[in-house]
């Protein structure tokens, strides 16, 4: 069954049930699948057909998860936007999935700029405000304005549903493409695993574009739960606070937000007694980290978790019995995948060393979008090579232990030094740049640029910080900017980029 | 209010998040969150500056947009809490 299916089977049986809650409002599963409805239709009366692409620029909300849903429904390929990103990297974006109809929240702070940059380009924009007055679905119906459409197509499990973008090792954009069965699948994986039923009532703060917050929205919905929709953490108490009224049993979070909720949630100061679970994944977290958040949520299991964008969001947990006997471990993989550790031929490698680790599964993606060259680089007879480091212990548990490629983890997010240096390699003035990563207290690392001044340039960091403000999303901007007579190099002449990053530990 | 506490709170955000001495691109009224103008993280470092800079401690409970959200705000709650001090 695709997602779009088991979401109806839970809208026909349980249609009064709350399917999503955002600030003050609430759509139960009857409303979410009225609002799907009319989307699909719309997207048809678009011209929308399978396989065309549709773009999402919405922040979390009930109207992002409808028109997500309602794309899927008529066998398009949803493209979701980070509605973090500037209007030149959306632009771009937008232009390079081909999407043909943007749906856009029209106070998005960009999007007069986007639409500036897409002038010429054949997309038609639905405007759908997100908010949470009463009439949040009356609303979004009017948005799309048309009659539910009488008979839907029935996607295939090979039918790509979904575009991901994701930070590549070039400039150039790159997108995952998610398939209808990657996410069927996962979102199952994750409902056995965690145990998620309809009385559950997930507490969301991830961005619904990045593949976690994706899993956490789509699990729910598969299985007629209750998903609390949170559009940040900037003010952890209030957010807490609402945890708490709301009897939240699951919270999901990476590494930052638990640094964040340990440092000022005052989580002892809340009645967590409904909390089931919290999950963590998006890179790794200290141990201390995970050994404090059991102390502060005593009787709440945790789950530590391992996962990527291109194997749809989840490749293993673990259980949460076993942190105290596999300390560090990423656990084991998920239904129905298989995780190996090899060497560079591609051989598995025995118990404690050191290998990439490659996955296999129906949670690996069905490539990168119009890149077949990317594609062969990371996929090789149906496995998907991680570009991550790891070993399995004699009990078969996963541990990571780095990547291979170059690429920043800011917080949860990928941040390609490439995308960065050539942002700042446009501004006049610069004879070349080198980025790499620094230690971040927060969240775990930042980006730090090198720069070399052409002669008789003047530029500050302040000067580059605010170019970078302009082209990038914000947590890409350099928290650092240091001037250099020249870029560390190997003897060959490259660029160490390494070299940059370790300087600074 | 003071002028001498708003300049100096405008001109830290002016410099860390917008990246320039422009005072015209930050009004004092405007939200920091729905401008997209800082994040979660970013509302921590804000937090620092009030606690390392201006000498005033944020308790948790503190930490809400009535308080945070924009420089108006952020004077007006540091002032009071001197005034209490």
């Amino acid at each position: 069954m695709t997602l779009v299916e088991q979401f109806q089977v839970h809208a026909r049986a349980t249609p009064d049930a709350p399917a999503l809650v955002w600030n003050h409002t609430s759509w139960s599963y009857a409303e979410l699948a009225r609002a799907q409805r009319a989307a699909a239709a719309g997207l048809l009366a678009h011209g929308i057909v399978r396989g065309d692409r549709v773009a999402l620029l919405l922040r979390n909300s009930p109207e992002y998860a409808a028109a997500l849903f309602g794309v899927f429904a008529v066998g398009g390929i949803a493209v979701a936007l980070n509605s973090l990103e500037r209007a030149e990297v959306l632009a771009r974006q937008i232009r390079h999935s081909g999407a043909r109809v943007l749906v856009v929240d029209p106070a998005h702070l960009e999007f007069e700029r986007v639409k500036a940059l897409l002038e010429g380009h054949p997309v038609h924009f639905v405007r759908v405000p997100t908010t949470d007055a009463a009439s949040a679905v009356d609303t979004f119906l009017a948005a799309f304005s048309e009659a539910p459409a009488a008979t839907l197509p029935s996607p295939a499990d090979s039918d790509p549903a979904m575009l991901i973008y994701t930070s590549g090792t070039t400039g150039r954009p790159k997108a995952v493409m998610l398939g209808h069965g990657n996410l069927a699948s996962n979102a199952q994986a994750i409902i056995q695993y965690l145990g998620l039923t309809a009385s559950d009532r997930g507490f969301c703060v991830l961005p619904f574009h990045f593949s976690y917050g994706n899993s956490v929205l789509t699990s729910h919905l598969a299985c007629g739960a209750t998903l609390i929709i949170e559009d940040n953490l900037a003010f952890p108490q209030r957010s807490m606070q609402r945890m708490s009224a709301l009897r939240a049993t699951g919270f999901a979070g990476v590494p930052s937000t638990f640094t964040l909720l340990l440092q000022r949630g005052g989580l002892r100061d809340y009645d967590f007694s409904a909390l089931r679970y919290v999950t963590q994944a998006g890179g790794a977290m200290t141990r201390a980290t995970t050994q404090r958040l059991r102390a502060e949520l005593p009787g709440v299991r945790v789950f530590v978790m391992y996962g990527q964008t291109e194997a749809t969001a989840r490749i293993s947990y673990l259980p949460p019995e076993h942190l105290d006997t596999k300390p560090g471990s990423v656990g084991l993989p998920v239904a129905g995948t298989r995780v190996e550790v090899c060497d560079a031929g591609g051989q598995p490698v025995p118990a404690g060393s050191i290998g990439e680790l490659r996955v296999h599964g129906p949670g690996v993606m069905l490539g990168y979008w119009q890149d077949a060259d990317a594609t062969s680089e990371v996929l090789r007879d149906g496995w998907l090579c991680t570009g991550d480091l790891g070993h399995k212990d004699a009990d078969g548990f996963l541990f990571v232990d780095g990547r291979t490629v170059e690429m920043i983890k800011v917080g949860a997010f990928r941040v390609s030094p490439y995308e960065v240096e050539e942002a700042i390699a446009l501004l006049d003035g610069v004879e070349e740049v080198a980025v790499g990563a620094m230690p971040d207290e927060v969240l775990g690392q930042a980006v730090k640029a090198v720069v070399v001044l052409r002669n008789g340039a003047q530029l500050d960091a302040l000067a580059v910080k605010a170019h970078c403000r302009q082209a990038l999303a914000t947590y890409k901007i350099p928290k650092s900017v240091e001037f250099a007579l020249q870029l560390p190099r190997t003897l060959t002449g490259k660029v160490q980029r390494l070299q940059l990053t370790e300087s600074n530990r | 209010m003071s002028d001498a506490l708003r300049d100096q709170v405008r001109a830290f955000i002016l410099e860390n998040y917008l990246f320039t001495s422009d005072t015209k691109a930050l009004g004092v009224d405007d939200s920091l969150l729905g401008r997209g103008i800082v994040d979660s993280t970013g509302m921590l470092e804000i937090i620092f500056f009030i606690e390392e800079q201006l000498g005033v401690k944020v308790k948790d409970e503190e930490m809400i947009p009535e308080n945070l959200d924009s420089v108006n705000r952020i004077t007006a709650f540091v002032e009071s809490r001197r005034k209490a001090a």
